[in-house]
């Protein structure tokens, strides 16, 4: 019940939160929040809850956010065509690193993800046809509203808030279904999962399209509010280290471990950013550094479990008093 | 035969675990398999699970050759087994444990958790413990529990009662007992001989990849070959003064 009652309160406050803070600053903070929730959770979907920890999502990021800026520059469609375009790209994608990839376990996995978004990020950067190191640029002026192009923060926040509303909708209906269960076995043991008849890379396959769909809409948004995309910003690491970071400082393999983590890293990086302006570009890094020390060290299980260990402690102190 | 094993065997490099063995159980039947540490029982088990691909022979459940068959195709043929160590799945609870297995034959989740709540309930578990939370003896009950929901015709059980107390062991007797008398033919690895001896009623003996002896429980101990096997030569010729 109280579980509800928060959930409530969340979905109240976010719906609220540009009409609480009309400053443009904290709205473009709040548009930077759903992004990384939405990026996060996507990611959460196969590096949480079936533990095959990607730190190549950059590539389904990239290939959403060039593909609708990249047919607006060819044939002037309005971006919001390209979405669906990078989706199905960023399917075939995972189906391709899937099938190979998923023979291999744990670090293995990873490096073999890392390796493939970088050759991507290094191929785009020599690819004239979608500008090379310096990118692709979205309409400077909407045409209409499907160019989704628009001058204020407040559309792309109400549009970012519903695909995570969507998404968060879809990992919560995974995680009741059969296919979540399959997902979480896989995490726990591969084998114990497989002796039980589940059909271990099927279902893992399943998990990193379900994921990449996601991310790559996410990647399109980013491109489209942002009218600009580069190698760096589309298929960069720190796009997919972000991820992973965000997910895990929240908790990893929880529907709402992603927001608790956007929700603290985003505002420290808005943060970080002012403080040390423009040259502290490098600051991020050692944030995500000191991040991933402190979680690994103190809370593996992210945020999200440290809660719930100290909510199920104050419940047996109330007991016992 | 429900299951035949023919001339099965298993190379790591130069060195056979398990070198031509033969195996056939009819339904309905608990065969046990015992034989010293190192004999090949667990790379045989293995084999006929579908965990470990045999460098040659056949193995055929029901008449259909599953020799090459993943462990999901045994287990969707009805091939269930248990582990030595159990893998239970920590973040889950017992009756979520269970229902991963549940969910092969009842794709739903209302009818894989009404299936796995009667599992659970045979099996004496808590169905909202957590797996972590488990000993040893709840584990390998949670294993046995697990694998029963995926609905097995044939059950593998590696060593799933090693390690409990007396009375704990009097109880997963009792399981066994229970899950064999609802028509589960079961293949049974075990150390503890008052296990095969009140479980079962044909035992084969592993000795270095091979099948020394085989006959009921009784006959098996008393063997020449497999005491030999077990204690050494020594031991037999200390028997026959």
């Amino acid at each position: 019940m109280s579980a509800r009652v928060g959930v409530c309160l969340l979905a109240a406050l976010l719906l609220f939160f540009p009409l609480i803070f009309p400053d443009p600053f904290y709205q473009d903070i709040g548009v930077a929040f759903l992004l990384a929730a939405i990026s996060a959770s996507s990611w959460n979907i196969v590096g949480g809850y079936a533990g095959q920890v990607s730190v190549g999502h950059s590539m389904f990021f990239g290939l959403g956010a060039y593909a609708p800026l990249l047919f607006y520059t060819l044939f002037g469609w309005p971006p919001l065509a390209g979405i669906p375009i990078g989706i199905l790209l960023s399917i075939a994608l995972a189906v391709l690193i899937g099938l190979p990839t998923f023979r291999l376990s744990g670090h293995y996995f990873s490096m073999a993800t890392i390796a493939v978004a970088e050759l991507i990020r290094i191929f785009f950067g020599t690819w004239t046809l979608v500008g090379g190191a310096i990118g692709l640029q979205g309409p400077a002026v909407a045409r209409g509203w499907w160019d989704l192009t628009f001058r204020g923060d407040l559309p792309y926040y109400y549009i970012f808030l519903a695909v995570l509303g969507l998404l968060l909708f879809v990992t919560y209906e995974v995680q009741r279904r059969r296919f979540g269960f399959y997902l979480r076995a896989i995490k726990a043991s591969e084998r114990a999962a497989r002796s039980l008849g589940v059909p271990v890379r099927l279902t893992k396959l399943k998990a990193l399209a379900l994921s990449a769909t996601f991310t790559s809409a996410a990647g399109s948004l980013y491109a489209i509010k942002t009218g600009f995309i580069d190698p760096d910003s589309g298929f960069g690491i720190l796009v997919s280290v972000q991820m992973v970071i965000v997910a895990a400082l929240g908790g990893a393999g929880t529907l709402f471990g992603p927001l608790v983590g956007a929700l603290i890293l985003v505002p420290l990086q808005t943060a970080a950013n002012t403080w040390f302006g423009g040259s502290g570009s490098g600051m991020t890094f050692i944030l995500y550094g000191g991040i991933i020390v402190l979680i690994a060290r103190f809370e593996p299980g992210g945020l999200f479990d440290l809660w719930r260990r100290l909510s199920a402690m104050m419940r047996r102190r109330a007991h016992a008093a | 035969m429900l299951l035949e094993a023919q001339n099965v065997a298993k190379a790591f490099g130069s060195f056979w675990a398990v070198a031509g063995a033969d195996l056939a159980v009819a339904e309905g039947e608990i065969v046990g398999l015992i034989g010293p540490n190192g004999a090949g029982k667990s790379t045989f088990f293995n084999c006929l699970a579908g965990d470990t691909l045999p460098t040659s022979g056949r193995i055929l459940f029901d008449g259909v050759d599953v020799t090459r068959a993943t462990p999901e195709v045994h287990a969707r043929a009805g091939i269930g087994r248990t582990f030595q160590v159990p893998m239970t799945f920590e973040d889950m609870s017992v009756l979520d444990n269970v229902m991963v297995g549940a969910f092969l034959r009842h794709p739903h989740r209302n009818d894989a958790r009404e299936h796995a709540r009667r599992i659970v309930e045979m099996t004496g578990l808590r169905p909202d413990q957590p797996g972590r939370s488990l000993g040893t003896p709840g584990r390998k009950r949670l294993g046995i529990a697990r694998v029963l929901a995926t609905e097995p015709r044939l059950l593998l059980l590696d060593e799933s009662l090693a390690g409990l107390t007396p009375s704990e062991l009097r109880d997963a007797i009792a399981l066994v007992r229970r899950i064999h008398e609802s028509g589960v033919t079961i293949v049974i690895v075990e150390h503890i001989m008052e296990v095969i001896m009140t479980l079962t009623r044909r035992v084969l003996v592993f000795n270095q990849g091979h099948v020394i002896a085989s006959g009921t429980p009784e006959e098996v101990v008393r063997d020449d070959a497999v005491i030999e096997a077990y204690l050494g030569r020594g031991a037999r010729r200390q028997r026959d003064e």
